[in-house]
């Protein structure tokens, strides 16, 4: 799998501080070295990006939040048990 | 607001039937789904005469354990899905890995309940036998109660 965005994430960083001085708390949209803006939510960040590059990746981040490590446990020690000795099936309502 | 109730049930390679609790316990809480595209994204493309791919059909487990959500990586590609960000991947076995983030939308297949999870992470789950792990990015909207014994879940959305 490529890992993604590598432009728009040094654009970022570089323009981090500026960006959340400027608009706390939003979400902004990057693609290349260009910033397309700040919003509100992340819905409507993904709403700007998708309208002016189309199905083209971009980058999306809140300023002001930092990058934390995701954790899971389960996939990344090769425990999820998701083929079990019997079939099952479920049924609810 | 929607509820899901999920009660097990499965059997043995003879064919006889294990018990609810049983079948909880071997596969965890699993429900059948379909994922697409996040819909904000979705109806940008739509509007631009983009022809979406057809939704991805099948089991998400609730992983209590994961950080964020997770959906399948060959099904992220199959899907086109556009990525948004990139993130790094803890692991207490090898090395820290990044993988892409990807916008989705997941709808429990039967049942009018659809999940956002604008931040799924591309992981290689289809060899474990599931599309979709939910983490604690959708279950912190969620309530969800598991119910051993009985060999039941259900999740409030």
């Amino acid at each position: 799998m490529a890992v993604l965005l590598e432009v728009e994430r040094e654009f970022y960083a570089a323009h981090e501080a500026e960006w959340a001085s400027a608009h706390p708390g939003r979400f902004v949209v990057v693609k290349g070295e260009r910033l397309l803006g700040a919003f509100d939510s992340i819905e409507e960040a993904l709403a700007a990006g998708a309208a002016s590059f189309g199905s083209d990746s971009f980058l999306v981040r809140k300023l002001g939040e930092k990058q934390q490590e995701v954790k899971i446990p389960a996939l990344t020690l090769g425990l999820l048990r998701a083929n079990p000795q019997h079939p099952t099936s479920g049924s609810g309502s | 607001m929607p509820i899901l109730n999920i009660q097990l049930a499965g059997q043995d390679p003879s064919g006889n039937q294990i018990p609810a609790l049983v079948a909880l316990q071997q596969r965890g809480p699993v429900v059948q789904v379909s994922v697409s595209v996040e819909q904000n994204i979705a109806q940008q493309l739509l509007a631009q005469g983009i022809a979406l791919p057809a939704p991805e059909t099948g089991f998400a487990l609730i992983d209590t354990g994961a950080t964020s959500t997770c959906i399948d990586d060959a099904a992220a590609a199959r899907l086109r899905l556009p990525a948004i960000d990139v993130v790094t991947v803890a692991s207490a076995s090898h090395a820290s890995t990044q993988q892409n983030v990807h916008p989705i939308q997941i709808e429990v297949i039967g049942l009018p309940i659809t999940i956002s999870a604008p931040r799924a992470i591309a992981a290689p789950l289809a060899a474990q036998g599931l599309l979709v792990l939910i983490g604690r990015d959708v279950l912190q909207h969620c309530t969800l109660f598991y119910n051993g014994p009985a060999g039941s879940f259900s999740l409030s959305v």
